[in-house]
């Protein structure tokens, strides 16, 4: 645990001295640039529209910033040679690569609350009604960001390329979003090659559907039970993803 | 007793590239014995093995055959990581850090407990002259003093076995001379050394025994006897066991 906080500590440090924040000065330029946009229009459209512009926004640079990060975590610390001293220290690799990844989505998370807030207090002024609904959102971004971070994190593990880790994870983030289409036309295919490779990818890649608050929202403010469906899916398969990429670190030579 | 012992070691790296493979020999059978207590320099040309067989006692890199034992334990063994001190070549740690975060972290690492420290780590850090730049990056550091930086992380934990690739090329005559300093004092304190270098004369001034590597085996063991006060010993010895395995011909003169 104490090797974990101390890579955790470690990591988070030097992303936010690599200037990770200033992704959020990106997100102050969309929504004022957003404002101009909408001002023309009623106060109840134009604040809608802000907090989907926002909400979008949000998870947009919470997403490059977790795949631009987690792509380069260890390639470049393998680049770099850093990795050699760590791992001559007593440190499970497991341990290693948890810290870097937990450290990284703080340093993302944090980025994201601080556009959160920044977001919400703005609505606020321009008379929106929060009812809870805007924590939840972030919380089904986040999930999302999460998510992805681990695939890329799998990804650059695997494939060792930080440019094909990158193709690779936006490939798949499509692809995360047409899940339930993939299932359906699993269902109508005539062929079985065709319904068991759709049927699998549609299992492999993932699913966002888990975290799509606004289908949720339409059919009255979800519960505890579908938000903790949402945090186990999203534990589960970073979980998932963070086991098999222990498998092809715990293979590295350096 | 043995610090560490290499027995029947080989280490033949594989790489493939489009369905070909390529071999190339970095240890082939290696048999050798380190006392606890004694300063032993490894000496050969580049590509020798000298690397390989410290990247071999540190667990990054794994024996395609044979056995590596450290302080009486198989490596790779996370637990024997604690008792040994590794510094490499160059100083690669992570320049957005500063020296007090660096010694910060690999004290974490090597598990000093945390009231203990911050203690440890102040006095590391005067011990090889940083104590007036600690708070500073290591990106401020100049090449010096990243190496005496490297040499603190490799000694913070007080470890039995100290192991230095190459700890004194680049630097300028004062600061190899205080490297000569510390393998005696370290020698002193009763802690096994292992060196490996280029520079004979170095290690003629420092070392109790030597090992000379060429191709991937053990060319040649000497005592300290059979070179002191014979000038040149090691010189002759050296240029008669090693063959140029780097793939470059000599220099010619005509």
């Amino acid at each position: 645990m104490e090797t974990i906080k101390a890579v955790f500590d470690y990591t988070l440090r030097e992303h936010v001295r690599h200037k990770v924040w200033l992704s959020s000065a990106l997100f102050g330029l969309v929504l004022v640039t957003g404002g101009l946009v909408t001002s023309a229009l009623a106060q109840g459209e134009r604040a809608r529209m802000m907090l989907d512009l926002g909400l979008a926004a949000n998870e947009a640079i919470g997403l490059v910033s977790v795949v631009f990060l987690t792509v380069h975590l260890i390639l470049q610390e393998i680049e770099t040679r850093a990795v050699f001293l760590i791992l001559t220290h007593p440190v499970r690799r497991s341990d290693y690569l948890l810290g870097r990844f937990l450290g990284t989505l703080a340093a993302v998370g944090l980025g994201m609350a601080a556009m959160g807030l920044f977001h919400w207090g703005l609505l606020k002024i321009a008379g929106w009604s929060d009812e809870g609904s805007y924590a939840l959102a972030w919380f089904c971004s986040f999930g999302k960001v999460a998510v992805m971070g681990a695939l890329s994190l799998l990804l650059s593990l695997a494939l060792t390329s930080e440019a094909a880790a990158m193709s690779f994870a936006s490939f798949l983030w499509i692809l995360g979003h047409f899940t339930s289409e993939m299932r359906f036309l699993a269902e109508r295919s005539a062929s079985v090659f065709a319904r068991a490779a759709l049927t699998t990818v549609s299992h492999v890649v993932p699913d966002f559907a888990h975290f799509n608050y606004r289908d949720a929202w339409h059919a009255g403010p979800p519960g505890a039970r579908w938000i903790a469906a949402a945090a186990i899916y999203a534990l589960a398969y970073c979980a998932a993803c963070l086991a098999l990429s222990v498998q092809f670190f715990e293979q590295k030579e350096f | 007793m043995n610090a560490l012992s290499f027995k029947r070691v080989g280490k033949i790296y594989r790489r493939s590239h489009l369905g070909r493979v390529t071999e190339t020999v970095g240890l082939s059978a290696l048999d050798l014995d380190v006392r606890q207590g004694e300063v032993f320099g490894l000496l050969g040309l580049n590509g020798s093995g000298k690397t390989t067989a410290i990247k071999l006692l540190m667990g990054l890199h794994l024996p395609t055959t044979g056995d590596v034992e450290v302080l009486g334990r198989r490596v790779p063994d996370i637990e024997v990581l604690a008792r040994i001190g590794y510094a490499p070549e160059a100083a690669y740690l992570n320049r957005s850090l500063t020296g007090r975060e660096t010694l910060r972290l690999f004290a974490a690492l090597s598990r000093i407990p945390s009231a203990r420290r911050e203690a440890r780590v102040e006095d590391m850090l005067a011990r090889v002259g940083l104590g007036h730049a600690m708070d500073k990056r290591l990106s401020e550091y100049s090449k010096g003093m990243l190496q005496r930086a490297s040499l603190a992380q490799a000694l913070i934990h007080d470890p039995e076995l100290v192991i230095m690739d190459e700890p004194i090329t680049g630097l300028d005559p004062l600061a190899i001379k205080e490297v000569r300093t510390l393998i005696l004092w370290l020698k002193q304190k009763g802690k096994t050394v292992l060196f490996a270098s280029h520079d004979i004369s170095e290690v003629e001034r420092v070392c109790d025994r030597i090992g000379i590597l060429s191709g991937g085996k053990l060319a040649r063991v000497m005592a300290q006897d059979e070179w002191r006060g014979k000038p040149d010993t090691i010189e002759n010895a050296f240029a008669s066991s090693v063959l140029r395995t780097d793939g470059v011909g000599e220099i010619r003169l005509d």
